[in-house]
């Protein structure tokens, strides 16, 4: 099923713009149903692609239950995303003054790249191949960024690109040492070889992977990505791109936590600092694509939060990364929205009272912040989980209090900013009160995205993919486990 | 019936019957009829509720549900139900006054902008309200808890549109200091969630504390408490309930957090008269009482750090209480004066609960602990007389189009079903002898006679000038619109039959609570602390207290006191000036000085210029002259050659 999406990247440009969309939609829609199925039902662990020699070792995909549930939200997203950026990317050629049709075929061509890329990398059972699919993805995004954004695009393109290449090339050291300490690249052989990751190795990965996610500091290049990507690519690169980071974080943690338990205070500080500083930034965008984008560096703090925090923290990374993922992927597209139906508008203070004339969209920006803030959706049990974290590695003491309140407060401020920006930009006296009318495909696909994210709340979603989630060792409860 | 199909009614069935009326946004035509079925969802779960309350077993271990269907195995969190004193009786309370409420709201929103929006989310309110009343599992409890959150959000910044007047809060354009004292809609709304998350946040923090403390054990009723609080220590249980207390007293409204119960009123009457008197902010004691009455303080005087906790809820509340009776004498817009007075009450009832911790005694035949008893009780007669009172205020500011305190005898003659029901619901609970709430007020006031004997006479006081001063203020919201206000500019006052039944329906509930508090067994305690003389003086007091406000509603003298506390005592510089000025400061440092920083020094000039400096350095060897490349070659030569020696003399010493 996972082969769908690559045929699609060749087959989706040689169609019209309407049908390379739906057939786009599909082809992440059944990986997604698939995943679904292997969820409820079970389907083989590792499925083997190819036999190198050492030091790469088996090239295999890996379909445990972090990738399931990485994969599952990316597929999600995809699929809703073409689907959205159909009428929205016509309105951006119309922009451009290109042809609509031949555009839409390159077009259709990297986005279906890109997001297969992804989707390949979570099930990559080969830090070989799972470095290739990141620079697949990188050079897609950045394309994309280069062709289609907006402002100074070229530039914005440019910085993305040597940030992630920077990003890129630490990482590969990092891959390079594990493979001469271990003798292979696979994730089980490195599993079961016992031998780790190594400080160093660790340290090359994760000064990559901080910049990918990014914290502040390296996180410079994210802001203008997002602001001036097209949104349909901010709608993948915020929520599906950058987490990825988070998910090779993760992956490296599961085989060796040593790095995070000598670091763990000036990591757990940092990842706190760069949340609060993202989630204070948002107050003072104008921009509306800007402000989302800084919400994602605060997001990307929690994620880098729960990585140091233990068995728990790590169960909620993943949660961290669906819930995050989906609520802005629907933020990214309603300021689409906003952008498609009222010409271009993404200055906050021209906005106001836009609730009357796009209610569904405006409905749709609801559910994306309850995502983030955690409110009735999959981000609940995320924010839980990290919660539980904390007791577990620090305890109640008064000792503690300080970590405790750092943490509390930035799940606060997410709720601060996110229903702040809701007033500014929906509510209030509204300039006109006539409702427009807009094409489906603007807000059908965020509410299905929506809807997943409130279902994966509740049972039967819930109940199998976090138990499946919490069999694996070193993630929640665990059974046996390599984390302490 | 099958016990689990009446939950899920009781639960899906007033999300669902709105679900039709929330997707079909665009017919006006169905969105006139569609209203009916929400309203029906909710008479589903009043069915459900009655029948849990008659039918399903109260003692524990039957009473408690777990769910064949695990949610997440092996972690506690799970779908467990509880069907005890409180919860049976909570739900039939939460689910009997959303459907009165809901009657009169077909007739209040009739015409209103967005239909679609109210009823969903006062559905969604009411599921999640009974969602936190029958669970056992906190998980679970939570899930309700934040569906409470944002129902509140949504229905407070329900007319967004900030246009008209009679939707704010505070009078337009009254400046007290810098800050402008009139709140629209929308800013309602957000303070309210801003608020309510900034408790709900610690208070998952503790769910989840208790969580690894208990042993993966997440059911109140099951926690071995005790042994929970003994292993944490004195310091551990402090931070521990204080955040849990957190999430209790924002979405209580206690001080200091009460601010965003004000601006609440922004939102429909009805509203106010469901979320923000009778369930969701009661929502914050109810489960203070629901925790007390599991935990049993009162057996733990040996445990530190647990009477820290109990002495802090006792003085939180009753200062609240004081604090919302005071505010209220000086205020002149209907709802937001009920909306004092709400805070006052729950205050009280924290008051109460927490005075459990020093009342060993039981009520004789029951198991069950006085102080809670008289919480409950108070909250119950509370929930019905004061959601009466906002369900009245509603239909008069229909009538008069103000939302300010008018009407004289007059004008209270020609609305006689209104009129009477003010004078029932606030002589019933006051706590004038002899209507309902005398005997909960008189069980309360012995509770607080008790401690006494604990060396604490504060909060005895505290009760009685909360009292006084409460009675006082209800006397005065009746004189003012039915008796001694100013006559009203306009009067609108035709139609309005279905409010008027949702008023009536509300405020006859007052009558049964009377009959019971006789009836039933566990509240003889009440009945019998009635005939202490103290009681009874107290309650004349309250009569007096009453009396003279009816008669003098206003007292010109006072007015400059008066002003102070309507503005609430300066608190809306907390939430407004201070708290604000120092958010966006921060602000302002990150964003002025941090992103500025970067993007304009780090991105456009110090890494280009890095570049340009390394480019230059590498383009400027290659000059082309020979005598150039010779320097560099003989440069490098020597640079070697001092190495050498250096090395040298370093490792061969």
């Amino acid at each position: 099923m996972l082969i769908i999406p690559l045929v699609a990247v060749f087959v989706a440009p040689l169609l019209k713009p309407r049908e390379a969309s739906h057939l786009t939609a599909l082809a992440f829609l059944l990986p997604f149903f698939s995943i679904l199925y292997c969820i409820f039902g079970g389907c083989p662990r590792e499925i083997l692609l190819m036999r190198f020699s050492p030091p790469i070792g088996d090239i295999y995909l890996n379909l445990d239950f972090i990738a399931h549930a990485f994969g599952l939200t990316i597929c999600l997203v995809s699929a809703m995303v073409a689907l959205f950026a159909l009428p929205y990317m016509e309105h951006r050629f119309e922009e451009m003054e290109l042809d609509k049709n031949v555009e839409f075929r390159r077009y259709i061509f990297i986005y279906n790249l890109y997001a297969a890329s992804m989707l390949w990398l979570v099930y990559s059972g080969n830090l070989a191949l799972l470095y290739v699919f990141m620079e697949l993805m990188l050079i897609s995004a950045f394309l994309l960024i280069y062709k289609y954004g907006y402002g100074n695009r070229r530039w914005v393109g440019l910085l993305y690109l040597v940030w992630c290449a920077i990003a890129g090339v630490l990482t590969l050291a990092g891959f390079v040492i594990m493979a001469f300490n271990n003798n292979t690249l696979a994730l089980n052989a490195i599993m079961a070889g016992g031998k780790g990751v190594g400080m160093v190795a660790w340290a090359f990965i994760f000064g990559g992977m901080i910049i990918e996610l990014p914290v502040v500091g390296p996180h410079i290049w994210l802001p203008w990505a997002h602001a001036e990507a097209p949104t349909p690519v901010s709608a993948l690169l915020s929520p599906l791109t950058v987490g990825l980071a988070g998910y090779v974080l993760l992956r490296i943690a599961l085989i060796d936590y040593s790095f995070i338990e000598a670091y763990r205070m000036p990591i757990l500080g940092y990842a706190i600092f760069s949340s609060l500083y993202g989630g204070f930034s948002v107050f003072k965008q104008t921009d509306f694509k800007r402000l989302l984008a800084y919400s994602t560096v605060s997001q990307m703090g929690y994620m880098l939060v729960a990585l140091t925090l233990g068995p728990f923290g790590l169960l909620g990374v993943v949660i961290q990364y669906m819930s995050h993922a989906f609520g802005k992927s629907i933020l990214f597209s309603s300021a689409g929205g906003i952008i498609a139906v009222h010409h271009g508008l993404r200055d906050i203070n021209k906005m106001g009272g836009l609730h009357d004339s796009i209610p569904a969209i405006s409905n749709a920006a609801v559910v994306g912040f309850l995502n983030l803030g955690g409110i009735l959706t999959v981000g609940m049990l995320g924010e839980f989980f990290i919660l539980r974290g904390v007791v577990d590695t620090f305890g109640i003491k008064t000792s503690s209090l300080g970590v405790i309140l750092g943490v509390v407060f930035m799940f606060i401020l997410s709720v601060w900013y996110g229903f702040y920006t809701l007033r500014k930009v929906f509510y209030g006296k509204p300039k006109s009160t006539e409702r427009l009318e807009i094409s489906r495909y603007l807000y059908v696909p965020l509410y299905v995205i929506g809807i997943i994210s409130v279902l994966l709340l509740f049972p039967p979603l819930s109940t199998v993919l976090i138990h499946g989630l919490d069999m694996i060792p070193g993630l929640g409860l665990g059974v046996g486990g390599v984390v302490p | 019936m099958n016990e689990w199909l009446v939950f899920l009614l009781l639960f899906l069935s007033p999300v669902v019957s709105s679900i039709p009326i929330a997707l079909l946004y665009k017919s006006k035509e169905w969105t006139a009829r569609l209203p009916y079925l929400s309203v029906f969802g909710i008479f589903i779960s009043v069915l459900m509720s009655l029948y849990i309350f008659f039918t399903f077993p109260s003692e524990l271990p039957d009473c408690r549900f777990v769910s064949p269907y695990t949610w997440i195995p092996g972690t506690g969190i799970d779908i467990v139900l509880i069907t005890d004193y409180l919860s049976r009786s909570m739900g039939v309370i939460t689910a009997l006054i959303a459907f009165f409420i809901a009657i009169y709201g077909l007739d209040y929103m009739r015409g209103d902008y967005r239909p679609s929006w109210y009823w969903f989310f006062f559905n969604l309110f009411t599921a999640s309200m009974l969602l936190v009343v029958y669970s056992d599992n906190l998980f679970l409890l939570f899930v309700g808890w934040e569906g409470l959150g944002a129902a509140s959000w949504g229905l407070i910044g329900h007319w967004f549109r900030d246009d008209d007047e009679i939707a704010y809060v505070g009078v337009p354009g009254r400046k007290v200091g810098p800050l402008e004292f009139c709140w629209p809609p929308s800013f309602g709304g957000w303070r309210a969630i801003s608020t309510i998350r900034f408790g709900d946040v610690p208070m998952f923090f503790a769910i989840a504390a208790i969580w690894a403390f208990a042993g993966g054990n997440l059911n109140i009723s099951e926690i071995a408490w005790g042994a929970l609080f003994t292993k944490l220590g004195a310091a551990g249980t402090v931070i521990l309930m204080l955040m849990l207390l957190m999430g209790l007293f924002t979405k209580s409204a206690q001080v200091p957090f009460s601010e965003w119960l004000m601006t609440a009123m922004t939102g429909p009457t009805t509203v106010s008269a469901l979320l923000h008197s009778a369930t969701m902010v009661a929502a914050g004691a109810y489960v203070f009482i629901k925790l007390t009455w599991y935990i049993q303080p009162w057996n733990m005087h040996n445990i530190p750090g647990v009477e820290s906790v109990y002495v802090i809820v006792l003085f939180v509340g009753l200062v609240s209480g004081l604090y919302g009776a005071l505010a209220a004498t000086g205020m002149l817009e209907r709802k937001v004066l009920l909306a004092a007075s709400t805070m006052s009450s729950l205050g009280l009832m924290f008051g109460s609960a927490a005075a459990s911790y020093w009342l060993p005694k039981e009520v004789p035949g029951t198991g069950m602990n006085l102080a809670l008893l008289v919480a409950f009780w108070y909250l119950a007669v509370h929930a019905f007389a004061k959601a009466s009172l906002f369900l009245v205020s509603g239909h008069l500011i229909h009538a008069t189009h103000t939302r300010f305190s008018v009407g004289n005898l007059e004008f209270g003659k020609k609305m006689k079903a209104t009129f009477a029901v003010t004078l029932i619901a606030t002589t019933f609970l006051v706590g004038m002898p002899p209507f309902t709430a005398y005997w909960v007020k008189s069980g309360m006031d012995e509770v607080m006679e008790h401690l006494l004997h604990e060396g604490m006479l504060l909060p005895l006081i505290l009760l009685l000038a909360t009292s006084l001063t409460y009675s006082a203020i209800l006397a005065r919201f009746t004189s003012l619109n039915f008796i001694k206000g100013e006559k009203p500019k306009h009067e609108h006052l035709e139609g309005g039959n279905l409010m008027r039944v949702g008023y009536l329906l509300m405020a006859s509930i007052l009558f049964i609570l009377w009959y019971l508090i006789f009836k039933n067994k566990e509240t003889v305690g009440f009945v019998h602390a009635g005939y202490a003389s103290t009681s009874i003086l107290v309650g004349i007091a309250i009569l007096v207290a009453y009396v003279g406000a009816l008669y003098k509603p206003r007292i010109s003298s006072l007015s400059a006191i008066g002003t102070f506390f309507n503005d609430r005592m300066y608190l809306p510089y907390l939430n407004d000036y201070i708290i604000p000025k120092i958010g966006f400061f921060v602000a302002h440092l990150v964003h002025g000085y941090g992103n500025r920083g970067i993007d304009g020094f780090f991105n456009t000039k110090v890494m280009p210029g890095l570049f340009g400096l390394i480019s230059r350095g590498i383009r400027c060897i290659q000059s082309g002259y020979l005598a150039h490349y010779i320097k560099v070659v003989l440069g490098v030569v020597m640079m070697i050659l001092i190495l050498a020696a250096i090395g040298g003399v370093y490792l061969y010493p």
